[in-house]
């Protein structure tokens, strides 16, 4: 009986410990979408999992429109991005920007999209504490 | 006592491992058999080209700012929704509704709005995703026009839900349908409103560029063509589309942005270009391919 309790301690204990390392990016992610500035339309949310470190980016890919202008903005559990720097690329793999300025990490980009097709929005880590975030792409005309 | 006691360890592991409770079960088993039926293509591939159609919801917003007055004569009637017996027509009407609500919203026509959203809840219980509508809700916010925001903020995060749970039960095919009838519908809208004005440059040009999203529909329907009759029949219907679209050309011209930072916020200047060559002719092609094949699917 005793080494029965001690088995399903061990269980509980073991999802407990992993719940606690978990990243909640997807909470992370829903708060972002408030923060989209006035006017703006939500349209994506995008979660931004590290794995603890073992993924070096995290991307995912849209058809922005011209004339349209979107913005994408990072909420990380340590303000203002906890590290996580996003960077918008063209299809031809050109990069656009990089949410980095010198040593500063910018938490919102706006992108007023002079050029249709297919962009990838990479985000990527330098230095931070949980390699965890949320992301929201938001329009307006 | 110690069966007792294995039954009680091997139910508590049941319940710890297992994220789905019976009612979810129950669902599940009663998927369509379409499911497994999936191509030989990783999710992965068909998640990454599904997240980058645009929202049909970006033409209506531009409809509306360009001045254009709002035709209910050009939406799917909602109450078509007693023709569509078989999940890919239900998917893909789904679609077309959704796209329909959200032309309805961004006019803030609310009592046609209602009846959209009746017609979806309608859609998605039979799909077995009617939880992510919650009709008294939208119905509540739709009564008001200042809530606009937040219903458009609902029903999109609503259709997100949908496409990302088919996809997480290896239901891609329906996130495929749902968003090429979503995609259809937004063409024939469009396709409408340019014919009344057909040198409007901003709305031809608009629908030369969806010869981009087109690639991408056809890539994705691609992946089903052995497996789905219903998808390989449109994926034909589609190319006769793409043989239109060939005539338009797209030139784009990469120069390196700019940017300034305006209350916390880098807004970008982008010196990059694309021109679209397509003239009201072409306009006029692509509007009766695109539209025949939307009205094959209302039917």
């Amino acid at each position: 009986m005793k080494k029965l309790i001690l088995f399903v301690a061990t269980i509980f204990l073991l999802n407990a410990s992993d719940a606690v390392g978990q990243c909640n990016s997807e909470n992370l992610s829903s708060q972002c979408i408030p923060k989209l500035a006035a006017g703006f339309n939500f349209l994506k949310s995008y979660k931004i999992d590290g794995d603890g470190g073992n993924k070096d980016k995290v991307e995912y890919s849209y058809v922005f429109l011209k004339g349209t202008s979107y913005m994408i903005n990072i909420c990380a559990p340590s303000q203002p991005t906890d590290g996580i720097v996003v960077s918008l690329f063209d299809s031809n793999r050109n990069k656009v920007i990089s949410s980095k300025l010198n040593d500063q990490f910018i938490s919102a980009i706006q992108y007023p999209c002079n050029a249709t097709g297919v962009y990838y929005i990479q985000y990527t880590f330098e230095k931070p504490s949980s390699y965890c975030g949320g992301s929201a792409l938001g329009f307006k005309r | 006592m110690k069966v007792v006691k294995t039954v009680f360890l091997l139910a508590l592991l049941t319940a710890c491992g297992s994220g789905k409770n019976a009612d979810e079960q129950a669902m599940l088993n009663s998927i369509d058999s379409t499911a497994g039926k999936g191509p030989h293509i990783s999710e992965g591939v068909i998640d990454d080209l599904l997240q980058e159609i645009p929202s049909p919801l970006e033409i209506s917003v531009l409809l509306k700012q360009s001045g254009k007055k709002y035709n209910v004569d050009y939406l799917n009637s909602a109450d078509n929704i007693a023709r569509y017996n078989n999940n890919f027509q239900k998917a893909m009407n789904l679609g077309i509704y959704g796209t329909d609500l959200g032309y309805t919203n961004i006019y803030e026509k609310n009592t046609d709005g209602i009846k959209y959203m009746s017609s979806i809840k309608g859609l998605a219980d039979d799909l077995n995703i009617g939880q992510f509508f919650d009709l008294e809700t939208i119905s509540r916010l739709a009564t008001n026009s200042k809530n606009l925001d937040s219903l458009l903020l609902i029903t999109t995060q609503n259709f997100n839900n949908i496409n990302h749970y088919f996809q997480t039960q290896n239901r891609s095919n329906l996130s495929v349908l749902l968003l090429t009838g979503g995609w259809l519908e937004a063409m024939h809208i469009t396709c409408s409103v340019a014919a009344t004005d057909p040198k409007n440059q901003e709305l031809n040009e608009k629908i030369g560029e969806q010869k981009i999203i087109l690639e991408k529909i056809l890539k994705l329907l691609s992946f089903y063509k052995d497996t789905d009759s219903h998808m390989a029949s449109l994926l034909t219907d589609l190319q006769g589309l793409e043989e239109v679209y060939k005539k338009v050309n797209i030139t784009y011209t990469y120069k390196e942005s700019s940017f300034v930072v305006v209350d916390g916020v880098m807004v970008i200047k982008d010196n990059s270009t694309t021109t679209v060559d397509i003239t009201p002719e072409i306009v006029a092609e692509i509007k009766n391919i695109s539209s025949s094949i939307r009205n094959k699917i209302i039917s």
